[in-house]
């Protein structure tokens, strides 16, 4: 894969978390995201065992306790930035909550310099236009009200770009599928736990019929398996930096569907010339870091 | 001979996972015709060839069939998801001097183009039979919808699929002999 597949790959797979919202729209609010998350992260694990059973198993041989170790590591942090993600949103409307997760994008180059890893200077002007598109974008709706949820967003922001800069680093020592398979599983497990302490009654809330059972199942091979899979693939041919401001994008797909989508399904987005120009400017972070530069082609050739 | 029908199992398996949740659920409420198991067409003709259309043509009647929703419309419907996947083989086998590697922006552009261009011409093979058999369907919407599915999932889908296949998972695009093994073409 060159950077070029992997970038398409990236954007492909953000495409994918933004669908998240059309898949799940068949059940019922009533349903903990926990319980959804714990089914799908579970059967997500399953699948890709059972597709690629050899080849975990070789894994395993290899290095048994740092794969546990990696996967649970990741595991963990995608639960946690999960967890605050979820709380957090509340305190927002669709398109403000998708602007303000986008922060991952600013967020990271800022910890890559902490930890005296080098940013490029096109990393650091597209990091400053999705960050100018979040700026433009909430400014008009924010409120005193939202602080608390602009917190814990913003600590789960921290926490996604630890954890996409040491999946980066896992995903060239690991073996992708593997690593995907042990993430999800940790994720299920995890989220069984929380599950379990928020919601005593667990699954039993779960109205079971043919719908819902299809869109889990979508969201195990399609979300799950298939996308955070071929994430960890790419990112062996990407930098955190780039993949970040690849991922700010959702917030471009998600207010498309939010747009176009019937109300039954999502939140009606009023697109206002502050939004839309808040996602121009995070076009414009994107195009800057995807567009292979003249140098980076010729290496490449 | 064991390998060959453990493959085409495979094959079988795959469509029937990414179809049948698809089938069950209406993915948006007033549009039920979404159609992601169109991305394997291509998928299967570039890796599979000619075995790989036939499979993808004879299981679209299947799911017809399981489903209730046979119909004579589904003998055209046969006939463009056998047709669709074997003109892109055959082009790129046959026509095109360069493979579709999908490693560069022209490369990615001559594949999704193909793809559209395939996509129109099963459209307009299927859409003729279901005016005659059913006057009531709206046609224009239809042949739109028959587009869509099968030029965007390929495209949107499909293509980032086969980059994980070809590049990272060791799966070969069957090349027949007139093929050029030429890296770029843009």
């Amino acid at each position: 894969m060159n950077s070029l597949q992997a970038n398409i790959c990236l954007l492909f797979v953000t495409l994918c978390w933004s669908t998240e919202v059309i898949i799940f729209a068949c059940i019922p609010s009533t349903v903990p995201p926990f319980a959804t998350t714990c089914i799908t992260s579970l059967a997500g694990a399953a699948l890709l065992v059972l597709s690629f059973y050899k080849r975990i198993v070789k894994e395993l041989k290899r290095d048994k306790s740092k794969i546990i170790r990696h996967g649970a590591l990741l595991g963990i942090l995608n639960c946690t930035y999960n967890v605050l993600y979820l709380y957090g949103l509340k305190f927002f409307d669709v398109s403000s909550g998708a602007f303000t997760l986008s922060m991952t994008a600013v967020v990271l180059p800022v910890i890559l310099l902490t930890v005296r890893q080098k940013v490029s200077v096109r990393t650091w002007i597209s990091a400053l236009m999705v960050f100018l598109g979040i700026i433009i974008a909430l400014g008009s709706t924010a409120n005193v009200g939202q602080v608390q949820g602009a917190v814990m967003i913003g600590i789960g922001c921290i926490v996604r770009a630890v954890y996409i800069i040491i999946l980066n680093r896992y995903a060239s020592e690991e073996d992708p599928v593997a690593i995907s398979a042990f993430i999800s599983g940790i994720v299920g497990i995890l989220s069984a736990v929380l599950l379990f302490v928020t919601e005593p009654g667990g699954f039993a809330s779960i109205p079971w019929n043919k719908q819902i059972i299809a869109s889990l199942a979508i969201y195990s091979y399609f979300i799950v398996g298939f996308a955070q899979t071929l994430n960890i693939f790419a990112q062996k041919k990407s930098t955190p930096a780039n993949a970040t401001i690849i991922y700010s994008s959702e917030i471009i797909f998600s207010i498309i569907w939010g747009a176009v989508l019937p109300a039954s399904i999502i939140d009606k987005t009023a697109l206002s010339p502050w939004i839309i120009l808040g996602m121009i400017m995070v076009v414009l972070g994107n195009i800057i870091e995807i567009i292979p530069s003249r140098k980076a082609a010729y290496d490449e050739a | 001979m064991k390998h060959k029908i453990r493959t085409y199992i495979m094959l079988i398996i795959a469509y029937l996972v990414l179809a049948v949740p698809f089938k069950t659920m209406q993915v948006i409420p007033g549009f039920t015709d979404i159609r992601p198991v169109m991305m394997l067409g291509p998928v299967y003709a570039l890796f599979y060839g000619l075995p790989g259309c036939i499979i993808f043509a004879l299981m679209n009647l299947f799911m017809d069939a399981v489903s209730g929703e046979l119909a004579w419309s589904s003998i055209a419907g046969l006939i463009s998801n056998f047709a669709g996947p074997f003109l892109l083989f055959y082009y790129w086998n046959k026509i095109s001097k360069t493979r579709p590697h999908l490693r560069s922006f022209g490369n990615i552009l001559h594949y999704s183009a193909t793809l559209i261009i395939v996509a129109v011409l099963e459209a307009l093979i299927i859409t003729p039979s279901v005016a005659f058999f059913y006057p009531d369907v709206d046609i224009k919407l239809f042949f739109i919808t028959v587009v869509l599915n099968t030029a965007l999932f390929p495209m949107f889908v499909g293509i980032p699929l086969t980059i994980l296949l070809q590049e990272e998972l060791g799966f070969k695009p069957i090349v027949l002999d007139r093929a050029e093994d030429k890296e770029s073409d843009d």
